[in-house]
């Protein structure tokens, strides 16, 4: 397939949950003629939409993994990754940003803004993703479309301007004004497929007019040309396109559209908008690292010629191998191809190359720059570069946030003991925030990711794709540990127990260290230490973090400082430096007053206004920290800092407190100490269940 | 951490301590009022980091801006304060410390009133455990609130034992102060302010000129300049008193 690479659209499709996205997509394929028949999201025809291929992700009604596909509409190729909404599933999201060039961010005219709007807006933010608002599901009782704009503007603080008037709402919603066109469009035919473009309504002339002249004053800003053209009232749909595009691609401007994918309404002039309004690869500067000159940055070009470059963004196993999805950033990909990936040097054959529609695809010979397509017989990680020969670039990686609950597992038998091993080495592969270690001490699989559901899912996946029964064990939190202050060390390792022994001595302290989670300084002058034990005491410092001595958890935020020490020509080794620098880390440790940090997460609780005093107390019974609040026309929003270990259970007792009329999200917001009460009952059962533990063995 | 919060202290809301409140106290009303653009709400949010960093309880009410975003205003001051006495690794520490003293409250889409505020008051001290010493309300439209309505706020803020900051704009070409009184809009309401400072642009600074104080009209020039960044004082509370 060949086209214009200023026609191709990498777009997402992001939202809240139950804004309507996967309904979006349908109407989307279907509009472009991809698929022949509309099929809902819960799959009561017994079908399912398209992009929710997976059967758990149809019978639940949400997405779980991003789903790729791709349509044509009018000479543009659009590339459509449709993400999920629930936070647990946000490296998904982060996935999807990473490699689009511009979004679509869906919005409920009804609940409007909403709290994982907040989270997905925030996720384009970091990626400096441009986008244009739908407002989706206009013939809800309660559509308002300008309250979600103001919520936009408020809530968001984009630039929020509304391009579309809607004919009637709620159930009398009609069809729409285009403000640019300065015509009503209505849709007809069976599925909304006909557009009727007639005269704006009289009834709606006058505030038409008004609202296309507030529209003008705002993208005006963004051409000259049009502001003075707007002046002598003869602002051209080209000038304003190109004023508006200019405004997207600058992330200064959100056009809002409006309409009701589910009634088939106003999906084809979002489409337009998209070709109209959203960057093409080549709008986009997109940066490389030239791992080959010190990392030096490198601008890659959307050049078809050039050195091929591209991004591995998700990973998936199937019945033919590893399927990796890619986006190409520079040159062309071909079957047949050698590549070399990045971080290992390994040089790859391209054996297949397809181009996905959900979880069905099409075989291709090649693909170019600005592309996303699939490569089978690869075997990589999420985040992997692929050049082809030449020099040694590497695309940024993502931001992959640290699990943040750990749940034991443990296989029914010995059948399940090996697809669990299966299916366990594939969810790790395919999700970096799923994560599978061994509990040395209980012997148990312990299995982490980013919240109940998360887990929840691969559970379940792992019975059905892989019919290996596990029971689980109830979930833990991923407590830290963490020194709150310097304290010095001076440690000598020395052992004589025939032949040659062990001789090392190291001093210097620990500190807190807020900018990571670990730092190495060698203050060592005059060879105190022999530079070449240098690497075994930092590695020995490394090591020790693994496991603090409050509650056994990881400890974090520690600069190690060494700046004296002692050797020994004969007993000296690395093994001896290592030895002694966890001994000094040890007892520099209890003297830095060490803590146990348990993860907060950021729990927003919308609902109702009536019901704010429920939700209020039912975050502060569970250690909240309220951090804020909104009210909006009878709805509340309420946002709280509320330990992990609080959240198990909460969504049942909300939906009970307030007859199901709240819900709530929620996303890690940071680490922070446990107070002191619960800090000496968490130090006190350690200590118990290590005690007990021993009088086992 | 006590006394590098302590240390700062820069706000111009450390000049009115008095009896030992970090504030002018309970019951106090104060008014920040200047032109549009020239800083009222970053001297508010100043002011709200002042009582944070005093460990009193603020709510901070905006009547135009998420939660979010008033948070991120009171995050860059805070680092630009630690910054300046390079302890930003602090700031973590610090951040959590004082949103334990925060609240932020947003009424959007004009559904603020004296009724709505308590309620939420009421909302916050029965079920958020949260009383709060230092109440800054932003983006007040006077001239629709009226006159009854400073009145009503100003008693909610008394009843529950807070300070209560509002910010007022003014108008280039509207009617000048008369003699003894304050600026309009406010000369109308001006029987319920305590204090009143004004902000105005002065040589690449803020010069903050100090119009009542305590209930008592000044009309003396103080010579306070501010940094037209953070709308905060050239030195800092705890540098004049160590």
């Amino acid at each position: 397939m060949n086209y214009d690479i200023d026609r191709i659209r990498n777009i997402g499709i992001s939202a809240h949950i139950d804004s309507g996205k996967t309904t979006l997509t349908e109407r989307i394929l279907f509009y472009a003629q991809k698929i022949h028949a509309i099929h809902d999201v819960k799959g009561k025809d017994g079908v399912g939409a398209t992009m929710d291929h997976m059967e758990l992700e149809r019978e639940r009604g949400i997405t779980i993994t991003s789903a790729a596909t791709y349509v044509g509409w009018k000479d543009h190729h659009i590339n459509i990754i449709d993400t999920p909404g629930h936070v647990d599933f946000t490296i998904e999201v982060e996935r999807a940003l990473r490699v689009l060039d511009g979004a679509v961010l869906v919005l409920c005219s009804v609940a409007g803004v909403q709290s994982q709007s907040i989270t997905v807006d925030r996720q384009m933010k970091r990626y400096k993703v441009p986008r244009l608002a739908f407002i989706n599901k206009c013939d809800r009782s309660g559509a308002n479309p300008d309250r979600v704009t103001n919520g936009l503007r408020d809530k968001l603080g984009l630039n929020a301007i509304l391009m579309q008037l809607p004919i009637g709402l709620e159930a009398d919603f009609e069809g729409i004004v285009d403000l640019v066109e300065m015509k009503a469009i209505y849709f007809r035919g069976e599925s909304g497929e006909d557009l009727e473009i007639t005269a704006i309504p009289e009834s709606m002339q006058e505030l038409a007019e008004s609202r296309r002249a507030e529209m003008l004053d705002s993208v005006s800003m963004f051409s000259d040309e049009l502001m003075e053209a707007a002046l002598e009232d003869a602002a051209t749909p080209e000038l304003i396109h190109d004023a508006v595009r200019k405004g997207v691609l600058s992330l200064e401007l959100a056009p809002v559209f409006i309409g009701s994918a589910y009634k088939n309404k106003g999906i084809q002039p979002l489409l337009d908008a998209v070709n109209n309004y959203l960057p093409s690869p080549n709008d986009v500067p997109i940066e490389a690292l030239d791992l080959d000159d010190e990392s030096v940055p490198v601008i890659l070009e959307s050049d078809v010629e050039k050195q091929a470059v591209a991004y591995a963004f998700k990973l998936e196993d199937g019945r033919f191998g590893q399927l990796t999805y890619m986006r190409i950033y520079q040159g062309t990909i071909a079957k047949g191809d050698t590549v070399i990936q990045t971080r290992t040097r390994r040089k790859l054959k391209i054996g297949r190359l397809v181009r996905m529609h959900s979880d069905k695809m099409e075989d291709i010979e090649k693909a170019t720059a600005g592309d996303i397509i699939g490569f089978f017989g690869i075997d990589c990680h999420t985040g992997d570069s692929f050049v082809s020969p030449g020099p040694r670039l590497a695309m940024t990686s993502m931001h992959v946030p640290e699990p943040v609950i750990s749940l034991s597992i443990l296989p029914a038998d010995n059948k399940a003991q090996t697809n669990m091993s299966k299916a366990l080495s594939r969810f790790s592969k395919e999700d970096p925030t799923f994560r599978v270690r061994l509990d040395d001490e209980s012997g148990e699989t312990i299995i982490s990711g980013m919240g109940e559901l998360h887990l929840e899912v691969y559970v379940e996946r792992m019975r059905r794709e892989y019919s290996a029964e596990v029971e689980t064990g109830a979930p833990q939190v991923a407590y830290r540990e963490a020194i709150s202050r310097r304290a010095e060390f001076n440690y000598t390792h020395k052992k004589q127990t025939g032949g040659s022994g062990q001789y090392a001595k190291l001093a210097g302290y620990l500190e807190p260290f807020d900018e990571g989670e670990y730092e190495f300084v060698n203050e060592i002058r005059g060879g105190a230490i022999p530079t070449e034990f240098i690497p075994a005491c930092n590695k020995g410092f490394r090591s020790a973090m693994h496991e603090g001595s409050l509650i056994g958890f990881p400890i974090v935020g520690v600069r190690v400082l060494i700046n004296d020490g002692n050797s020994h020509s004969v007993d000296s080794s690395d093994m001896a430096f290592q030895v002694a620098s966890r001994a000094a880390f040890r007892e520099a440790y209890r003297k830095a007053n060490p803590r146990i940090l348990e993860p907060l997460m950021r729990v927003a609780v919308e609902g109702p206004g009536e019901f704010q005093g429920v939700i209020y107390r039912s975050l502060m019974q569970r250690r909240g920290n309220i951090i804020g609040s909104v009210e909006d026309a009878g709805f509340a929003r309420v946002e709280a800092d509320v330990p992990l270990s609080e959240m198990f259970g909460y969504s049942t007792d909300l939906r009970s407190a307030t007859q199901g009329k709240a819900e709530f999200t929620m996303e890690f917001s940071r680490y922070a100490p446990v107070p002191r009460e619960l800090s000496e009952k968490m130090l006190a059962d350690y200590r118990s269940s290590k005690k007990d533990g021993e009088e086992k063995k | 951490m006590t006394g590098l919060m302590f240390k700062l202290r820069r706000s111009p809301r450390t000049l009115l301590e008095r009896d030992g409140h970090p504030g002018p106290g309970p019951g106090h009303i104060g008014l920040v009022m200047a032109r549009a653009g020239v800083g009222k709400t970053a001297f508010l949010v100043g002011l709200g980091i002042d009582a944070l960093l005093s460990k009193q309880n603020v709510l901070h009410i905006s009547l135009d801006r998420g939660v979010d975003k008033v948070r991120e205003w009171y995050d860059d001051l805070l680092l630009g304060l630690l910054q300046r006495e390079r302890k930003v690794q602090h700031l973590a520490g610090i951040q959590l410390e004082i949103e334990r003293h925060r609240h932020i409250h947003t009424y959007l889409n004009d559904t603020f009133s004296p009724e709505r505020l308590q309620a939420s008051l009421d909302l916050l001290m029965n079920f958020g455990d949260f009383v709060p010493r230092v109440i800054i309300l932003d983006r007040l439209d006077f001239e629709h609130f009226g006159t009854g309505g400073v009145r009503e706020i100003r008693d909610l803020a008394e009843n529950v034992g807070a300070e209560l900051w509002l910010a007022c704009r003014t108008h280039r070409d509207g009617p000048q102060a008369e003699d003894g009184h304050l600026p309009p809009p406010a000369d109308a309401f001006e029987r319920y302010i305590d204090t009143a400072f004004s902000l105005d642009p002065y040589d690449a600074k803020i010069r903050l000129h100090v119009l009542k104080d305590y209930q008592k009209m000044l009309d003396e020039d103080l010579n306070i300049l501010l940094d037209p960044t953070t709308l905060l004082l050239e030195t800092g509370f705890g540098a004049n008193r160590s």
